[in-house]
């Protein structure tokens, strides 16, 4: 035991990892994004600017559903856990990135539907690669800080959806929604998965 | 036992059990958590969990907080500041003791 002293970091790591394998993250931050691409069309269809607003409507709506979600299904399942201190950093973290990236896009989507800056043209002749590699970026941090893995492959499948975005000359808001529906599928199948490893008998579950 | 390192007379006994320890280290990690999420976390039977869980109340270094989730109520298990000290402490000793073993 002596050589075999706790790793804390290793331990704090995996109570987070298992935590988030039920895939409830997943399913609301594709809702989000799925939302964030919805919006888009509400600008252009409705030439509203209510779209712009939607990603704050979003997280307004999305957060109660998930903290309703997680009690219902990942309590009863593997228990409750406050993680205090670094873990809620980090989950909070992860929602203010995605939020203050949705609403970042949005300002300078519909910025360049207005006054259309020159700047703002050199970003959007790269446009689909810019977002691409920013939402790579993003998804490396947060899969780091947080620890879960699977976020590096979203941010690799937004850069290579956006990448082919660009040079098929898909419209943004198609690529949003694909990804979104990409994200929510492999929710729906982690939830699916958790589901089934830990079923509920009785209102309560079975262990390991 | 005979030791000629003097840091072993300092290591708490009661965490340094390798149950207890892995509580422990899980408890030290985060804010708090249900029996339920320890048992899974610590892969330990519910009668095992319960028993060193007890131990470790008894010694004052774990406190059960009683809560109401969607008023429903929870029973919620942290570390005290007894504890957490005591972690620490037992981890700067086991620290000293290994670094002053002989190579």
């Amino acid at each position: 035991m002596l050589s075999d002293t706790p790793n804390l970091k290793e331990i704090e790591k995996k109570a987070y990892i298992s935590y988030h394998r039920d895939g409830l993250l997943d399913i609301f931050v594709g809702v989000y994004i799925l939302g964030f691409g919805l919006g888009i069309f509400i600008n252009i269809l409705w030439e509203s600017s209510f779209g712009s607003i939607m990603p704050a409507i979003l997280i307004a709506v999305i957060l109660p559903l998930w903290i309703a979600a997680k009690r219902k299904i990942t309590m009863p399942r593997i228990g409750f856990v406050k993680f205090g201190g670094q873990g809620t950093n980090r989950f909070m973290a992860v929602l203010l990135g995605f939020m203050v990236a949705g609403i970042g896009v949005m300002f300078v989507f519909t910025l360049a539907l207005t006054q259309r800056p020159e700047w703002i043209n050199v970003l959007f002749q790269n446009g689909l690669i810019v977002v691409g590699t920013a939402s790579l970026a993003v998804c490396v941090l947060f899969g780091y800080s947080m620890g879960l893995k699977r976020l590096y492959a979203y941010g690799v499948l937004s850069l290579v959806l956006f990448v082919i975005g660009h040079f098929l000359g898909v419209f943004f808001a198609y690529i949003l929604l694909a990804l979104g529906l990409a994200i929510i599928s492999n929710g729906a199948f982690l939830l699916m998965k958790f589901v089934r490893k830990y079923p509920l008998q009785g209102g309560k579950a079975l262990a390991d | 036992m005979p030791t000629n390192n003097p840091g072993i007379q300092n290591i708490d006994r009661l965490i340094h059990e390798p149950a207890r320890l892995t509580i422990i280290a899980q408890l030290y990690v985060i804010q708090s958590a249900d029996f339920l999420f320890l048992q899974h976390q610590t892969q330990m039977t519910p009668g095992n969990l319960s028993a060193h869980l007890s131990k470790l109340e008894e010694a004052g270094y774990v406190e059960v907080i009683k809560e109401f989730i969607e008023r429903k109520p929870h029973t919620a298990l942290a570390l005290t500041s007894k504890g957490r000290a005591a972690f620490k402490e037992y981890l700067r000793n086991i620290k000293q003791f290994v670094e002053k073993l002989p190579e």
